[in-house]
């Protein structure tokens, strides 16, 4: 990817001074009034690219004006184009008193917005530079002769998937509906969700090639101020070539640098997006991409599910609980069956110890080496799973089955033992409803698993002091990543290990939005209770 | 300096040579060990587990389990010399059963003990019992039916028969250095014998018949006075002994009916204290019984509808406890003089300035002491049928 932008770098900056006599690039030139000039210009900075479609017409009273539409094929709506544009200036506006108004003279840009553009979005242009992002972005450019100025008329429209079913973040309660690529989608999802003046959005546009499309979305009046700010802050100082999907974004803005935890959150589903807002959290829309960033992101957000909100609050909580757990195997499973059976013997029960003793009898390598034997080949299996077409997909679960499996412990390579530690450890991972989660548990257990290795249980026991002191010392946007659980807030807790009913959340995160916390009235008059008769 | 952590840390782990890392299969797995000794030297059995016996899918063709053994000066010796003929170094951190020969347990436990009680791989939950009239070896030498390990016969035996009958006592090794270092009690230890046959135990095919050769069975406690077995209680006894240290859960006493024939009680729940006393210099025991029980079988012409039976049989029990705790003592203080029960204790509890004077002869005066014993029983249920189903026809 890096080598393509060199590359269009390259074309861009040595083409171009030969042509103009000035020392400024291009882009930062100011439209000229002669429309050949004009033309000849756009020509030359795009390379004459074939996708840009350069239409010269004369409009007015016998044809007394010239005008350009020049358009970027593919990302432009033809029959609007044709319909809205093309038709009315060259046909439908001789049928007008308006036609006699058309010939060169000051006034003609104003006649022309006013009375004869029959479409919604336009805007005046005098810089190539704007002219270009306008152009690339598929709006319709018009430039008349004699003019220093020219119209961007919005008429954006490209072949593009619509709003399906979420793969990533699959429920059997709650929406289905998941984001696309297109930013405008996107936004209007968010929107149609919370239909309130207060959600606020901002856009800009990052990504000094692509020029990528960015929004962030909050809700004023809940979101936290300060955080907003820092967000702006932290978008601004963003210099960089291309973005090309919202982890470029995350990447840049997060806070931890060096850690396997994630400290932004992404998502696909607009009712999680409109869920985070209403706790007071941003969302940053990025064009391209259907996952969309919220922040800040804690710890515990990566264990809740959208779901755990539509389904009773008893059942959430248990599988609350569930997903900690499995994170836990998921973490340290292989580590702990290592620093058991090879330092803590006396740890397992003796008829157990006899039975995996039993089981080892004759396999050739250490436990760890028999354990990242089978997690490195689980490993692959799983990456390769991910990038192999599809068709092969069958074939290959018939030969995972194999290397993971029965096969592996009757060629005396493996303890049975060791395939259900590892094969329970890669089941657990999956429980994780964030697949940011997984995978820092997926890298965190080789870490563990190399720990047990030399040291045992004192090892792991270490790691996991270190772990903590980790955790506690990151922030996600000057939030602590452990809160609710470090620093403790105990009205947070209803959200954290356990879900309360509905009733029973009547405040937003404290920390996170600091004002206006009551997110429903209080408890009492909340509680869904049946009216008591007076008797 | 942030790069010096580093690489001391990265060393630190590749370095380190894992440390104390054993895999499943560098370990012989003890799960029993017998110390006999024969004229100066201890000759120490290991029986060891063969895995690959054991596991489901291979073996069941060999024995389960082998025994290791080695001589030496001192137990620790002899458990380091076993490498010479074992391949696999000993780990007795899941030993279950320790067994004494007779023959070590008459010349004194306290020595062989030392290490099993100071080496820190061993756990301090196995029991500890004494062959009587017999070596360990032989006793660890026999094949086991239901069980395939015999070491985990031993150990679910007395489990199931302390619980259960109430004779024998499960004393494991920290209990009985307890034992050991206390002024006030002496130690006892359960017996295991072999019955049956006494030759070919070793092979699985004496485990071919129903009715197996030969077999290992609990037999009654040993009574140790300071480290040394000075003698074995009878079965009533044991019970006994039990009893006074409120170690019974539960067990069946046959009992004599008012007139004749016997009935039998299910004892549920047996409570006893021992409450020492000094009057004027001169030491004393109060033990108290509680038991609530069944009845569990009656034998004999007696209408059970009626309360006044119950009561009389109530009456009975208490007689008959209290007989068999008073001789139980008598005999105890008449025959070996060594405090058992932990009457020692109970009176230092009480009165421990006085303890300090009577310690010093404290066997002499437990021949003496004189021990008050009160048992109150109370029968609860009579089971899914009222009288003895012969009674009609005895009427």
């Amino acid at each position: 990817m890096g080598f393509f932008y060199e590359k269009k770098n390259d074309q861009l900056k040595p083409t171009t001074p030969s042509k103009s006599q000035t020392k400024e690039p291009i882009e930062k030139q100011i439209l000229k009034t002669n429309l050949q000039d004009n033309l000849k210009t756009i020509k030359d900075t795009l390379g004459e690219s074939t996708d840009i479609v350069i239409r010269e017409i004369l409009i007015g009273n016998k044809g007394t004006v010239k005008a350009g539409i020049i358009y970027t094929d593919g990302l432009s709506d033809a029959p609007s184009l044709q319909n809205f544009i093309m038709e009315t200036l060259m046909l439908d506006i001789k049928d007008t008193e308006v036609e006699s108004e058309i010939t060169p003279n000051p006034e003609l840009m104003n006649t022309l917005k006013d009375f004869a553009m029959t479409v919604g979005e336009i805007k005046n242009v005098t810089l190539f530079e704007d002219l270009f992002t306008a152009l690339l972005s598929g709006d319709v450019v018009l430039l008349l002769d004699g003019f220093s100025e020219g119209f961007m008329i919005g008429n954006k429209r490209w072949a593009e998937r619509g709003v399906t079913e979420s793969t990533t973040q699959t429920v059997i309660r709650g929406p289905r509906e998941a984001f696309s690529e297109n930013i405008r989608i996107n936004t209007a999802l968010i929107r149609r969700k919370i239909k309130d003046p207060n959600l606020w959005m901002e856009s800009r546009m990052i990504g000094k090639l692509t020029k990528t499309n960015i929004a962030v979305m909050y809700i004023k009046g809940i979101a936290n101020d300060d955080i907003v700010e820092e967000l702006r802050m932290r978008l601004d100082r963003i210099d960089i070539d291309g973005i090309l999907e919202s982890g470029n974004i995350e990447e840049l803005i997060q806070d931890a640098r060096i850690s396997t935890f994630p400290t932004v959150y992404n998502t696909e589903r607009p009712d999680v997006v409109a869920s985070a807002l209403l706790e007071g959290r941003i969302a940053i829309i990025v064009d391209g991409t259907p996952f969309v960033l919220t922040l800040p992101a804690l710890f515990v957000q990566f264990f809740q599910s959208s779901e755990d909100y539509y389904q009773r609050a008893e059942f959430t909580s248990l599988v609350r609980f569930l997903r900690f757990f499995s994170f836990a195997i998921a973490l340290l499973a292989p580590a702990l069956f290592i620093a058991a059976t090879t330092f803590h013997h006396e740890m397992i029960p003796t008829a157990l110890l006899i039975n995996l003793a039993a089981q080892r009898e004759g396999v050739p390598f250490p436990a760890f080496i028999e354990a990242l034997i089978m997690e490195i080949t689980f490993e692959i299996l799983r990456e390769a799973g991910l990038r192999m077409p599809r068709a092969i997909g069958s074939a290959m679960s018939i030969v995972g089955a194999f290397v993971i499996g029965t096969a592996a412990v009757e060629a005396g390579l493996i303890s049975a033992a060791m395939v259900i530690v590892v094969s329970i450890t890669a089941i657990a991972s999956f429980v994780s409803p964030t697949y940011d989660m997984a995978f820092t548990a997926r890298i965190l257990r080789f870490i563990f698993m190399g720990l047990a290795a030399s040291f045992g249980l004192f090892g792991i026991t270490v790691g996991l002091i270190a772990l903590i002191l980790h955790l506690c010392s990151i922030r996600s946007f000057g939030v602590p990543y452990m809160y609710p659980i470090a620093p403790f807030n105990l009205t947070d807790q209803k959200d954290t290990f356990v879900r309360l009913p509905k009733w029973k959340m009547f405040t937003r995160p404290r920390l996170i939005s600091q004002q206006n916390i009551n997110s429903q009235q209080p408890p009492d008059v909340a509680k869904p209770e049946p009216e008591k008769k007076n008797e | 300096m942030k790069r010096g952590i580093f690489i001391l840390l990265i060393l630190s782990i590749i370095l380190t040579g894992c440390w104390n890392r054993r895999e499943l299969n560098e370990l012989a797995i003890t799960l029993a060990l017998g110390i006999d000794k024969s004229e100066d030297e201890y000759l120490i059995s290991a029986q060891v587990v063969v895995p690959g016996e054991v596991s489901l899918t291979g073996g069941k063709v060999g024995s389960p389990v082998t025994l290791v053994q080695a001589r030496g000066g001192t137990v620790y010796e002899a458990i380091r010399k076993m490498t010479k003929s074992s391949p696999r170094k000993i780990y007795p951190g899941h030993l279950r059963m320790l067994v004494l020969g007779e023959s070590v347990a008459e010349e004194g436990i306290g020595d062989p003990l030392d290490l099993i009680s100071r080496d820190w791989e061993f756990r301090s939950d196995f029991y500890v019992v004494v062959a009587k009239e017999d070596t360990a070896e032989h006793i660890l030498n026999i094949q086991t039916p239901l069980e395939n390990i015999p070491a985990n016969k031993m150990f679910n035996t007395l489990k199931v028969s302390e619980e259960n009958w109430s004779a024998t006592s499960g004393v494991t090794i920290d209990e009985l250095i307890v034992d050991l270092r206390s002024e006030g009690k002496e130690a006892v230890l359960t017996g295991i014998l072999a019955t049956g046959k006494q030759e070919g135990g070793s092979s699985k095919q004496s485990l071919e018949t129903i009715l197996s050769n030969i077999n290992i069975q609990y037999d009654d406690l040993a009574v140790f006075k300071d480290d040394k077995l000075v003698g074995w209680l009878t079965e009533n006894e044991s019970r006994a002994y039990n009893g006074i240290i409120n170690e019974v859960k539960s067990t069946v006493a046959a009992i004599s009916c008012p007139n004749e024939g016997k009935a039998n009680i299910e004892v549920l729940d047996f409570k006893s204290k021992l409450k020492g006393n000094v009057k004027n210099g001169n030491p004393e025991v109060d033990i108290n019984v509680k038991i609530v029980g069944n009845i569990g079988a009656i034998e004999c012409p007696i209408d059970i509808s009626k309360p006044e039976s119950i009561e009389a049989l109530e009456k009975i029990y208490e007689k008959e406890v209290e007989e068999t705790i008073n001789n139980s003592i008598t005999s105890v203080q008449e025959k070996y003089e060594a405090d058992i029960f932990g009457f020692g204790d109970a009176i230092y509890r009480s009165n421990p300035k006085e303890w300090e004077s009577l310690k010093n002869q404290w066997n002499q005066h437990f021949t003496e002491l004189p021990v008050t014993i009160k048992v109150d029983v109370k029968l609860r249920k009579t089971g899914t049928v009222n009288n003895s189903i012969t009674e009609p026809r005895k009427e």
